[in-house]
């Protein structure tokens, strides 16, 4: 539950040392490594910052484990800022508090190191400007390449008794060396992945920024949404899954199948029963070319183990296909209108550029989207590639290592792993590989089922309690810090709003971000996981955490959609303008607030969402 | 062959020291597919004859040049004027005006606003336009063609001559046309500028409206609604309904304008409908493209053919406050576009509110002035 905030004389959010931890998840700090928790070492630093809850990217209770996923981009936006493209900022720096993950923008620390620090900066950055496409399409290769290592990667069970050929080909090591290799490849892996999703995305960002802040001198009413649209391509890997469930969808049409698509029962059975004919294997066969890659899509950000895949469990995507098919049936048509956006972008870019009053202006607005459009493939593509596709193997991956450990008699389920943080992994394989070396009972057996079943409790009650403040620490006059207001969507309105000092709103009613336009009336849906998905009805607006962008079949039945994070850069925010659905994004408490059934107003011109009943 | 009489839709610029600005204007919006009142012009070569010709001009120079103080000029004007009213126009030009009107109301006796149509920029139109030389809900032959006399005059009123002697515009070349056009008797009207006036964002529509005739808004006399539009998607962005307590209306008993109270549950609902908005901000923005600049434009609401309400455009101007402010380009193409990102993100977020600061995902601008983002 967010609470309000007073306002106080000197504007400021509580200190991250007075939170109260909720009742029953006292403890909370030990799942988490000691760099990520608010300390009395660095209280005096730690105190003089503001700290936002990073809604954005993790709005959820951090299980112990997938810690990882930002301890990652900590370090890589952060040296991309710092040490290598030498920006006029630093990076962003991350607490967890009560389970929920805070973020701070590091401001440089000496203002007089800024000139050299520019100079570095029009160096390199204009390297990787004026070679956009040669460096992406590198990119691609290296990522595809950590894509297809860590798919490969062993995870080999411990044998009672080695291989004959450990002798007779003189390996001279063993499986449960190899076992503790692949978890360190594992970490290396992600590391890696990270490294790279932040390779080009700082500038990537820097150049819409640069656009926006053109174009708000030019008009200062241009919404930002209008300007996305402005930018953003057709053709986006995004849209990429969805366009294979039509696909597939139009092939069953044309196979003559539809009904036996349409069988009762679990989609992995019908798949079963369709390979026995030949009609059938061919739609399968489409089927699995489809999957690889294109099913390696999250239900979810991908920032969050439980955030499963199409691969891990078809029922979306199944549900998805089967709308397609109906619609089909009916005669309608089911493209993407990739023209009709292509036609909107340049008629939205002309128009603007006819309404500056200079040649001047019109130079360097085309400098401006020319650049902003160069680096918009990657923005939308990177997404896809780690936080979906590199994300899914890599989630799998570690519940192998969850299989080693219930083999290994330390756990009882493989899930139960992401209880445990990385470090604490390696511990327990460790400690695991080493009595089953030694032959001697190991602590980790009896320790980790009952600090599992602890942790279990304990982040129960955190998810209950939800982030205990929208932000930390003293409001400072500005922030320069680019980023934070492009990607995590923070601004004067949105704090003033957490400072309770912002626009008021009655008790009915919630304030978010207007995504995409328009306005829509009808009762609500309230989805808070993919697996309720399929409970969706026509003509409902659908109300979650976050609009992921592969719920893409939803997006045909719903009205308009709230969402509880995101921003107008958000992937859910350009899905929803792609569909030309009305909506509100981070409204911070609307699946709290909202009960599906409710009849809900929801006016995305303004940002507004009324609760009717 | 002298051409007294031409329609508004044949107005074109070749003509301009024919027909005068505003009738080109006009027949430039007609001409443009956009509803305006139908009329005519009559033209410098009426004024000419009837005028000029028969000594006049030459008699109201005469007149001017003996004075030397304002209150000579005053005292002239008036002589001027009432010379004008009782002068006889040229038969012809009496006739193709009265001929005129009728087709205008097809044999009724419609009534119409008659306003002079400067033929040069230096006239100073803006400055003297829309009020004394403006002639409304004139009905019947007669009384027309007297108030395109009483027009003509209106170019010798006390402000007029000031203007002139100010710029040292002569008077002997003088020549006026005169629009006659059709009357709306208006349900709700008001003024659209094609930008936003505060910030001079030229991609925001701005209406204000209120009931009846455009007088009350114009006049500054109601405190009008006011809307924004977007100009490229159209999407209405802001809007303020205002208490609207009366509204002018023409009362065809008493032959003139009256204020008439606004019924109490009226007043505070909007004067126009969403659709309606939507619509006159398409028009605005067809006006500006047809004109190459921003446009002042006044507008009305009143019965069409079939008694509907129909949007009818009465006259469009430049814009003149943000459009002749000299536009330094927001950055220098030519300058490394790198640089200009670097300050792009060096542009501080202000988080302190000071109440100046937009409510965009972007910072506000560093420069104060003209067209920044505040």
């Amino acid at each position: 539950m967010v609470e309000t905030v007073e306002r106080t004389a000197e504007q400021r959010f509580p200190s991250p040392f007075e939170i109260a931890t909720p009742a029953g998840a006292e403890g909370w700090q030990r799942m988490y490594p000691y760099y990520l928790l608010f300390s009395e070492e660095n209280r005096e630093w730690e105190d003089s910052m503001l700290w936002f809850q990073d809604g954005m990217h993790h709005p959820e209770v951090l299980y112990p484990f997938d810690t990882i996923t930002h301890e990652c981009w900590r370090v890589a936006l952060g040296q991309y800022n710092t040490r290598v493209f030498s920006l006029p900022a630093y990076g962003i720096e991350q607490r967890v508090l009560n389970g929920y993950l805070y973020i701070c923008a590091v401001p440089v620390s000496d203002p007089n190191t800024i000139p050299a620090r520019i100079e570095v900066f029009l160096k390199r950055a204009g390297e990787y400007y004026g070679n956009w496409n040669h460096y992406f399409d590198e990119w691609k290769v290296k990522m595809t390449r950590v894509i297809d290592d860590l798919k490969g990667l062993g995870v080999p069970s411990l044998p009672r008794l080695e291989p004959e050929r450990v002798v007779t080909e003189g390996l001279g090591k063993t499986a449960g060396y190899d076992l503790l290799a692949a978890y360190h490849r594992l970490i290396d892996s992600i590391f890696l992945a990270w490294q790279y999703h932040f390779e080009m995305l700082n500038l990537g960002y820097a150049a819409y920024l640069n656009l926006f802040m053109f174009a708000k001198q030019a008009f200062p009413g241009i919404k930002e949404e209008t300007l996305a649209q402005m930018v953003a391509g057709a053709d986006i890997l995004f849209f990429r899954p969805d366009d294979e469930l039509k696909k597939l969808a139009q092939l069953g049409l044309d196979l003559g199948i539809a009904d036996r698509l349409r069988a009762p029962g679990k989609p992995e059975d019908i798949v079963a029963s369709l390979r026995n004919d030949p009609v059938g294997a061919k739609w399968v066969e489409a089927l699995e070319a489809a999957k690889d890659p294109w099913f390696y899509y999250s239900n979810g950000a991908g920032f969050y183990h439980h955030h499963r895949s199409w691969v891990d469990d078809m029922t979306v995507p199944w549900s998805a296909m089967l709308g397609y098919l109906d619609k089909l049936e009916r005669g309608e048509n089911i493209n993407r209108p990739k023209e009709e956006v292509l036609e909107r972008r340049e008629r939205l870019t002309a128009e603007y550029r006819d309404l500056l009053p200079t040649d001047e202006d019109r130079a360097t607005f085309d400098q401006n989207i020319g650049l902003a459009r160069t680096v918009a493939t990657y923005i939308e593509d990177h997404n896809f590639y780690v936080e979906h596709w590199y994300h899914t193997i890599f989630w799998n991956k570690v519940r192998e290592f969850g299989d080693r450990l219930v083999e290994g008699d330390v756990l009882d389920d493989r899930e139960d792993i992401f209880f445990l943080n990385r470090w604490e992994v390696g511990q327990a394989l460790y400690d695991m590989v080493a009595g089953w070396a030694s032959g001697a009972p190991t602590r980790g057996r009896r320790y980790w089922r009952k600090e599992v079943a602890e942790r279990k409790r304990i982040c129960s009650i955190l998810a209950e309690a939800g982030p205990p403040v929208p932000a930390l620490g003293p409001v400072p006059d500005e922030i320069t810090e680019p980023f934070t207001v492009l990607l995590w969507g923070i601004t004067t309105d949105r704090v003033k709003v957490w400072l309770g000092a912002g626009e008021t709103t009655a008790d009915n009613q919630l304030r978010g971000v207007p995504g995409s336009p328009g306005v829509a009336e009808g009762p609500a849906r309230v989805v808070l996981t993919a697996a309720e998905l399929d409970t969706i009805r026509d003509g409902e607006i659908l109300v979650c955490p976050i609009t992921a962008p592969s719920w893409g079949a939803v997006f045909g039945k719903i009205k308009a959609a709230v969402c509880d994070i995101g921003g107008i850069m958000s992937h859910a925010a350009i899905v929803c303008r792609e569909y030309g659905l009305p909506a509100v994004v981070g409204t911070g408490t609307g699946t709290k607030k909202i009960r599906t059934g409710q009849r809900i107003r929801v006016d995305a011109n303004v940002g507004l969402v009324t609760i009717l009943d | 062959m002298p051409t007294h009489v031409v329609p508004l839709e044949a107005c074109t610029a070749d003509d301009r020291g024919l027909v005068g600005g505003k009738a080109l204007g006009l027949g430039s919006l007609l001409r443009e597919g956009l509803q305006v009142p139908p009329g005519f012009a009559v033209t410098t070569d009426a004024y000419r004859e009837s005028v000029v010709w028969p000594g006049l001009q030459s008699e109201a120079v005469r007149l001017l040049d003996r004075c030397t103080t304002d209150e000579d000029r005053v005292r002239a004007s008036e002589a001027i004027r009432a010379m004008f009213e009782r002068a006889e126009m040229a038969d012809t030009v009496a006739t193709e005006i009265a001929l005129a009107y009728r087709d205008l109301g097809g044999g009724r006796p419609v009534p119409v606003a008659v306003r002079s149509s400067a033929t040069a920029e230096d006239l100073g139109e803006a400055s003297f336009a829309g009020q004394q030389d403006t002639y409304l809900w004139i009905r019947g032959a007669d009384e027309v063609v007297a108030a395109v006399r009483r027009c003509w005059g209106s170019l010798f009123t006390p402000q007029a001559i000031a203007y002139r002697a100010h710029f040292g515009i002569p008077t002997r070349d003088l020549a006026m046309a005169v629009v006659v056009q059709r009357m709306v008797d208006a349900v709700a009207a008001g003024v659209m500028i094609t930008l936003d006036p505060v910030t001079g964002d030229p991609s925001q529509i701005t209406i204000e409206a209120s009931y009846g005739l455009g007088l009350a808004v114009v006049g500054g006399e109601v405190t009008p609604d006011r809307f924004a539009v977007d100009k490229v998607t159209y999407e209405i962005r802001a809007r303020a309904i205002n208490d609207k307590p009366f509204a002018y209306h023409f009362d065809p008993d008493r032959r003139e304008v009256v204020a008439r109270d606004v019924p109490e549950d009226d007043r505070t609902l909007p004067a126009l409908t969403d659709a309606e908005i939507v619509a006159l901000a398409r028009l605005g923005r067809a006006v500006e493209r047809a004109h190459r600049g921003a446009q002042d434009i006044e507008w009305a609401i009143g019965p069409g053919r079939n008694g509907e309400r129909e949007i009818f455009l009465l006259q469009t101007r430049p814009e003149t406050v943000w459009s002749r402010r000299p536009r330094a380009p927001i950055a220098d193409p030519n300058e490394p576009i790198l640089e200009r990102m670097l300050r792009a993100m060096r542009q501080p977020l202000r988080l302190r509110d000071d109440g100046a600061t937009s409510g965009g995902a972007v910072p506000a601008a560093e420069e104060e002035g003209a067209g920044t983002a505040h």
